[in-house]
């Protein structure tokens, strides 16, 4: 295991195991309000979209729009996803389509 | 004096109350985790990699945008910062768990804390308010956070195994991850975030082609969630 994992690892549990443990240590039951709560409940999906848009528009470092099948995956994915709302078979599909559409457009 | 009320309390004060209460969790964790290991393993790791970081980190969402970093090239210290920034939100749920120990100690306070997911803290929310007394509680959320870590943490392994003998040159496994963001975003869209959503996604493009690295990932979520957090305050009559 390169020492590179590991201090991933170990990062990512001193991070998450101290958001989890600190209230228990510190806190008599107090509750986050205001722009923080608001802030904490908008980074998900903030995260979801700089995960996922700049690897379907600029794969290979620039903006391509017809020869890239990261991009029309990604549309149909959406739209996908939006009717079957199901984990497993939406990951299935949007392997297969990617699988033909990387062989097709390229 | 033992009287009926007793008998039926009884029956939700054991560790072994709360791993049956568990199962739930569960039957959700089996196929993310395995998908997890799946993953994992055709991104390079090994299933005992995998399972390290199922049980030392035990955060799906995280971890799945953990192994896509490391794919992409990110740096550990990256990957800790987005980590923090999303696990975060654990914070929130720790301290409206809290207040169902008031006399805590320090050992249940390590232990019950390492067990907070969105799930377990959804069913602990759920099961424990009808749990009478802080000493049963303790063990009810110990059972449902037991039952729950365990299945994580089996099955990822159990994935990496299975993934150790799917093909590799299938192209499309590169798409997975997306494929599982993109649907999670459908599941998580609001008229309350889509703002956000679209601000996060404009700012990581333009960053992403200003920027050399990973850097534009924590400064357009950071940005889009800072304006997406002060629009909402702003629009509240104070």
């Amino acid at each position: 295991m390169s020492t590179d994992y590991l201090s991933t690892i170990v990062l990512m549990t001193l991070v998450t195991y101290g958001s989890r443990v600190l209230p228990f240590l510190l806190f008599k039951g107090k509750n986050v309000q205001g722009f923080a709560r608001d802030f904490i409940e908008l980074v998900p999906i903030a995260l979801l979209a700089a995960l996922v848009i700049p690897e379907l528009v600029t794969p290979g470092g620039t903006i391509v729009l017809i020869h890239n099948p990261f991009l029309w995956t990604g549309v149909l994915m959406f739209v996908f996803s939006r009717f079957v709302p199901n984990l497993f078979l939406g990951i299935v599909f949007g392997m297969v389509v990617f699988w033909g559409l990387d062989k097709l457009l390229l | 004096m033992i009287n009926e009320n007793d008998l039926i309390q009884n029956d939700k004060t054991g560790f072994i109350y709360g791993l049956r209460q568990s199962l739930t969790i569960v039957i959700g964790y089996a196929p993310v985790a395995i998908t997890f290991g799946i993953l994992a393993t055709q991104f390079g790791l090994t299933f005992w990699e995998a399972g390290l970081m199922s049980f030392f980190v035990y955060a799906g969402a995280s971890q799945f945008i953990g192994i896509e970093m490391i794919h992409q090239g990110a740096t550990p210290l990256m990957i800790g910062l987005t980590t923090l920034i999303i696990n975060i939100r654990h914070l929130l749920m720790s301290l409206s768990i809290v207040p169902f120990f008031p006399e805590r100690t320090l050992p249940w306070s390590l232990g019950l804390a390492q067990g907070l997911t969105d799930e377990t803290f959804v069913l602990n929310t759920k099961v424990l308010k009808e749990v009478v007394g802080e000493e049963n509680r303790q063990r009810v959320m110990l059972g449902i956070n037991l039952g729950a870590f365990s299945s994580w943490v089996i099955f990822t392994i159990l994935g990496g195994l299975i993934g150790n003998w799917l093909p590799v040159e299938f192209s499309g496994f590169q798409f997975a991850l997306l494929a599982l963001f993109i649907i999670l975003t459908t599941s998580s869209l609001s008229k309350q975030n889509y703002g956000t959503y679209l601000m996060a996604a404009v700012l990581a493009v333009v960053l992403k082609l200003l920027i050399p690295g990973k850097l534009y990932l924590i400064l357009s979520v950071v940005l889009a969630a800072g304006i997406g957090a002060w629009w909402r305050r702003r629009r509240l009559p104070s």
